[in-house]
């Protein structure tokens, strides 16, 4: 072990990424029962990797050439598989985000989650997932970064499902996992493809032959492709986006940390990881180009029909992430990673606040918090308030100049439809976080002649409001039971605190990251300054493009305002006068229902058909005859084996005679 | 050094032969002391085994020889001896007047065997081989209720004499050819006359007395019937101790023709091909669980014999290795039949239903060293089968060894019989609870111990074997 502690780097980036699953293994085995301690032990781990993250970030941040530690795996004649380390200023960066949000999540969740009866097993899988999170990140070859992006994917279906009592739960977890693992097929036959016609899959390997076209176009463009698939899936989305709002089925800080800052995330931050592999196939980046847009624009009207607070932030990380594909596949390589790194904070941001209202109210209707008096929250109200005006795109917060950043991206690329794209999206965003800020913030007057039920006719998920109700109470419930060891106020005062605290400091995040850009884009770029060079001076340079940024977001929020915020608002949306369009919206486009019958239709009626039949005629037909002869050709040779002893002498004479004879002749 | 120190382990062994005839001399038999001394006797016999390892040299007129190669088996004969006197506290299958006679022709046939792994001389081979065999042919016929079984001990006594018979023959041809009875000269001449048919017949024949003891098809018809009808602890005897000597002769003979002749080959690899196929196929549908493993060793003889055809110092080491596991497995299946059978009677494989409930420790040492003869890993029985294949592979010979890979997976089903009765199946009334003294326990788990370190760590043993078969042609 000696050679561990001479490289103090080694030393943290071991310790970064093997502890949360150290605390893992000891929550399973030995403090299930325990959750106190379990949470502890969790915590402790998931901060240690946070201190080593930045150590490795301070250590490293002024290093040119990534540092790589890398052991062989597998070595199959000139295919080796390596198992290492891998940092760059893209891994740093992304290493630290991941501990700094699992981190506040994790201490959020210790009020947020109190009394709970799986809270040790939740710990446990937090663990599970920043172990996991974390090796996938500091992944030196695209294998590694494999195993570990299905064992996030793993902790992800294992945390939706986290309340596997409830049927739509476990419904989701199972959604979630089937989706992603759609798209990672995709991505290990792209892997496969890329084994085959180039042999190496080490990511800096792969950049550099890609960039110094060492490698067939046409083999580029296809793996690329295949890659992407995985991108699909693991980012939600078009045409695999519907799993991500099912996924808010597991508790909030879940979706907090999972499904908005760094999970989904992998997907982008595995498309820039391999960013130069990419840029190498014009063809591969048009088609993640249009279907990032698709993605941002769909999710973005989804979000503007739905009353379920996460579901609202749901749609919109879908549709962040499909904004960030479109940066990253417009060739922004920067301007992706940073609205990536930026989405990460305040949507983690928004999550967290609405976790506190949900924990409040038990509700997670938007128009329940509301009329429940959600303005009096004034902590939570204020940042989510922040967070929303950075989702928006108004300076001075984070989110601004990440947007700006990919805005001027689009406005480069000769074709400008991505950009009016870009601007309608922008202008959609604004008009639903701000639907949602205003109908919490000025709620409406309880209207006799409006029955509750016809508002939202169309929901699908009514029951399931229902039900998140109910098992909020519980929890929340026994935070009370568990406070009152500690006698009754301070235990719900810590409870709060828990939860304010991560509000606050990312609030702060939020406020002062945006005026990062220039040192982050000069640490994330770096010595590849030429290769992508010029990329961040868009931002500054065109005013046209500022203003009409900017103004977009104005507006959204102006028109939130005119429907919802103004006195005697309707807050009704121009949505309700059109029915149709509203039960489109609300519907997810009939995305889940055409993705239903294609199951049934050519799955389970075409092809699981054919297999089964295969599977019980051929296969097991097949095994059974192969077993009966086998057995039966025993029986027959028993033959040779009677109790009569001269006749047993007799097949032994006769062998060793057949034998005589057979050399003699 | 006198040169009688070479002789000692089986100096050692006439000793407690003539123990053991002494008390055989009494008139009032205790089973329970005999028992004791044995142990004790034959525990210092695996001392002296271990301390006379390292010792070289030839005695007798160079008709015996003391070298690594001999003295490995002399420790593993001296082991499986040791371990079937210490199942012995129960020997219920024996008349308890007849004890110690048991312990004596134990002790006698394993100093024929010990004289056989290091007999270099054809006619001290013979004696050797003989002294064993007669050994073997009284300890079956030992049975309580002989009017049952007594026809098993003339059956075995009948094929074996058979065997015996093909082997002088064999001997003379081998005599005839080269004018000598020494192995050393032997192996200088006979590689250049494989390719006279007179040669490799004689070979052949002398071969078919060793292939006999290890159950090689065509000459293993005595095996499930003396399995089954000896009483457990000999045919523990027979399927552990007995089978070490067999490897060690059949190694040694075989390495005479020095592999120059394909002819010889191909009928080696005919036979082991033979063996594994009949013995796992009528393996499947045996009911007596001793039977179904008399059936296995024949298997398992043919599985040893790839190694050996492989006719290279790795492929004789790898067939030490197997014999090795072999020993290893095989006993600690024999040694939970014997404690699930403690009055002596023949074990059904339904029988041993619920056992992971009667005796969690013995079902797993049951199912580790079935798994263990399978071939699955992490067992000693995985690694003993890689090295094989693998020596075999290094020759070419892919048929074979993939011949030899369906086999170990229809055995497979057979031994996973035996684990789905111990593990799950419920009996359908209950058995007596198993008694299970603690050195059967600290014996079930040093086998328990041995069988998956010697199969994860095996670096050291194969170490030991290469060296040993590197002695064997100095």
């Amino acid at each position: 072990m000696s050679w561990l502690f001479k490289d103090p780097v080694l030393l943290a980036a071991v310790l970064c990424t093997w502890l949360p699953f150290l605390s893992m293994a000891v929550i399973l085995i030995f403090t299930r029962h325990k959750p106190q301690l379990s949470s502890y032990i969790s915590i402790g781990a998931v901060s240690t990797s946070l201190i080593c993250a930045l150590y490795l970030l301070i250590k490293l941040v002024h290093v040119g050439e990534p540092v790589e530690y890398r052991t062989a795996w597998l070595i199959a004649d000139d295919i080796i598989i390596p198992f290492g380390y891998l940092f760059d200023p893209l891994s740093l960066l992304m290493l630290l985000i991941v501990a700094v949000i699992s981190f506040l999540v994790q201490v959020y969740s210790l009020g947020y989650m109190a009394g709970d009866p799986g809270f040790s097993r939740y710990y446990a899988f937090q663990s599970l997932f920043a172990w996991a999170m974390m090796d996938m990140v500091i992944a030196p070859g695209m294998l590694q970064l494999y195993i570990f992006w299905e064992l996030v994917g793993l902790a992800s279906y294992l945390l939706i499902g986290f309340y596997y009592e409830k049927w739509s739960a476990g419904q989701a977890g199972k959604k979630a996992f089937v989706m992603t693992r759609l798209g990672d097929i995709g991505f290990f036959l792209g892997l496969i493809l890329l084994v085959l016609g180039f042999g190496d899959l080490g990511i800096v390997a792969m950049n550099e032959a890609a960039q110094a076209q060492a490698i067939p176009s046409y083999l580029i463009t296809a793996s690329a492709l295949l890659i992407f698939c995985g991108v699909i899936g693991k980012s939600a989305q078009f045409p695999l986006l519907t799993w991500l709002p099912d996924a808010m089925e597991g508790p909030t800080p879940v979706s907090a940390l999972l499904h908005s800052a760094t999970m989904v995330a992998a997907g982008v931050y595995m498309f820039s990881r391999i960013f130069p592999f990419f840029a190498a196939s014009p063809t591969a980046m048009a088609i993640a180009l249009a279907i990032g847009t698709i993605t941002m624009l769909l999710s973005s009207t989804m979000a503007m029909a739905t009353y379920d607070i996460k579901q609202v932030w749901a749609y919109s990380t879908v549709s962040q992430l499909g904004f960030m594909v479109m940066g990253l596949a417009a060739g922004g390589y920067f301007a992706g990673v940073f609205h990536l790194t930026t989405h990460a904070g305040f949507k983690a941001l928004l999550f967290l606040c609405s976790g506190v209202f949900i924990h409040e109210y038990h509700s997670n209707d938007m128009r329940d918090i509301g009329k429940g008096g959600g303005r009096s929250l004034k902590i939570p109200m204020v940042c989510m308030t922040v967070g929303a005006l950075a989702l928006s795109g108004v300076f001075p917060f984070s989110g601004f100049f990440s947007k700006e950043a990919i805005m001027g991206v689009l406005a480069a690329y000769p074709n400008k439809i991505w950009l009016l794209a870009g601007l309608l999206g922008a202008l959609m965003t604004a008009y639903y976080s701000f639907r949602l800020i205003f109908m919490i913030l000025f709620p409406k007057k309880v209207d006799a002649t409006m029955p509750h039920d016809a508002v939202h006719y169309h929901q699908e998920k009514d029951d399931k409001i229902q039900i998140d109700h109910e098992e909020a109470a519980a929890g929340h419930g026994a935070a009370h039971g568990h406070g009152s060891s500690h006698g009754h106020e301070e235990g719900h005062g810590n409870v709060f605190w828990y939860m304010a605290w991560p509000l606050i400091i990312l609030t702060t995040i939020t406020l002062v990251l945006g005026f990062f850009q220039h040192s982050l884009e000069g640490f994330l770029l770096g010595h590849a300054a030429d290769a992508h060079g010029g990329e961040g001076g868009h931002g500054a340079g065109h005013y046209a493009l500022l203003i009409a940024a900017v103004s977009m977001g104005l507006a959204g929020i102006a028109w939130a305002y005119y429907e919802f915020g103004r006195k005697g608002a309707s807050q009704e949306g121009f949505l309700a006068r059109l029915p149709k369009t509203q039960a489109l919206f609300a519907n997810r486009w009939y995305i889940d229902r055409f993705l239903r019958r294609f199951l049934d239709r050519a799955i389970y009626g075409g092809l699981t058909n054919v297999f089964t039949r295969n599977d019980r005629r051929v296969i097991d037909g097949g095994i059974d005859g192969f077993c009966l002869f086998t057995i039966g050709s025993g029986r027959l040779f028993s033959f040779l084996q009677s109790g009569m002893l001269q006749y047993n002498l007799l097949v032994m004479v006769a062998a060793v005679g057949l034998v005589v004879l057979y050399f003699v002749v | 050094m006198m040169k009688w120190v070479l002789f000692i382990p089986e100096l050692y062994y006439v000793l407690m032969a003539v123990v053991f005839f002494a008390l055989s001399l009494q008139r009032k038999s205790e089973p329970r002391r005999l028992y004791t001394w044995a142990v004790i006797l034959s525990g210092v016999g695996v001392l002296v085994a271990v301390l006379s390892a390292r010792l070289e040299g030839m005695v007798f007129f160079d008709a015996y020889r003391v070298d690594l190669y001999s003295q490995v088996f002399k420790l593993l004969l001296a082991l499986g001896t040791f371990w079937v006197v210490l199942t012995c506290s129960e020997l219920e299958g024996i008349d308890s007047r007849q004890h110690a006679e048991f312990y004596l022709f134990t002790f006698i046939c394993t100093l024929g065997m010990m004289m056989l792994v290091s007999a270099v001389e054809l006619l001290t081979i013979y004696i050797s081989v003989e002294l064993s065999s007669y050994c073997l042919y009284l300890l079956v016929a030992m049975r309580r209720k002989t009017d049952e079984f007594a026809e098993t001990g003339i059956k075995y006594f009948m094929v074996g004499s058979t065997a015996s018979g093909f082997m002088v023959f064999g001997i003379s041809y081998l005599f005839g050819m080269t004018h000598t009875t020494y192995v050393a000269e032997l192996m200088k001449v006979l590689p250049g006359m494989m390719t006279e048919p007179a040669a490799i017949v004689g070979l052949v024949l002398a071969l078919s007395g060793f292939f006999f003891k290890q159950a090689l098809f065509p000459f293993h018809i005595w095996a499930p019937d003396v399995y089954q009808g000896a009483a457990n602890q000999v045919t523990t005897y027979i399927a552990t101790a007995s089978k070490m000597a067999a490897a060690a002769i059949v190694i040694r003979f075989v390495g005479f023709s020095g592999g120059e002749s394909a002819v010889f080959i191909k009928l080696l690899v005919v036979l082991s091909i033979l063996s594994m196929t009949f013995g796992n196929l009528v393996a499947i549908i045996q009911k007596d669980i001793k039977r179904l493993l008399a059936y296995s060793s024949i298997a398992h003889a043919g599985y040893m014999m790839i190694g050996i055809l492989s006719m290279t110092q790795r492929g004789y080491a790898s067939a030490i290795y197997y014999a090795l596991a072999y020993l290893i497995m095989n006993f600690a299946c024999f040694m939970v039949i014997l404690k699930i059978a403690d009055d002596g009677h023949n074990l059904k494989i339904k029988e041993l239903a619920g056992l992971h409930k009667r005796s969690p420790l013995l079902a797993m040492t049951l199912m580790l060293g079935l798994f263990g003869l399978a071939g699955i890993p992490p067992t000693v029985g995985f690694t003993g089968k890689f090295l094989v294949f693998a020596a075999a592979l290094e020759q070419g010979y892919l048929t074979l060894v993939i011949i030899g890979m369906i086999n170990a997976t229809i055995s497979l089903y057979y031994y996973l019989i035996v684990i789905k009765a111990a593990y799950l199946l419920e009996p359908v009334n209950p058995y007596p609870p198993v008694r299970v003294d603690k050195w059967t326990k600290s014996l079930a788990i040093f086998l328990v111990i041995a069988m998956v370190y010697v199969g994860i760590f095996p670096d050291q043993f194969v170490a030991l074997t290469e060296a040993a078969a590197r002695s064997l042609f100095i």
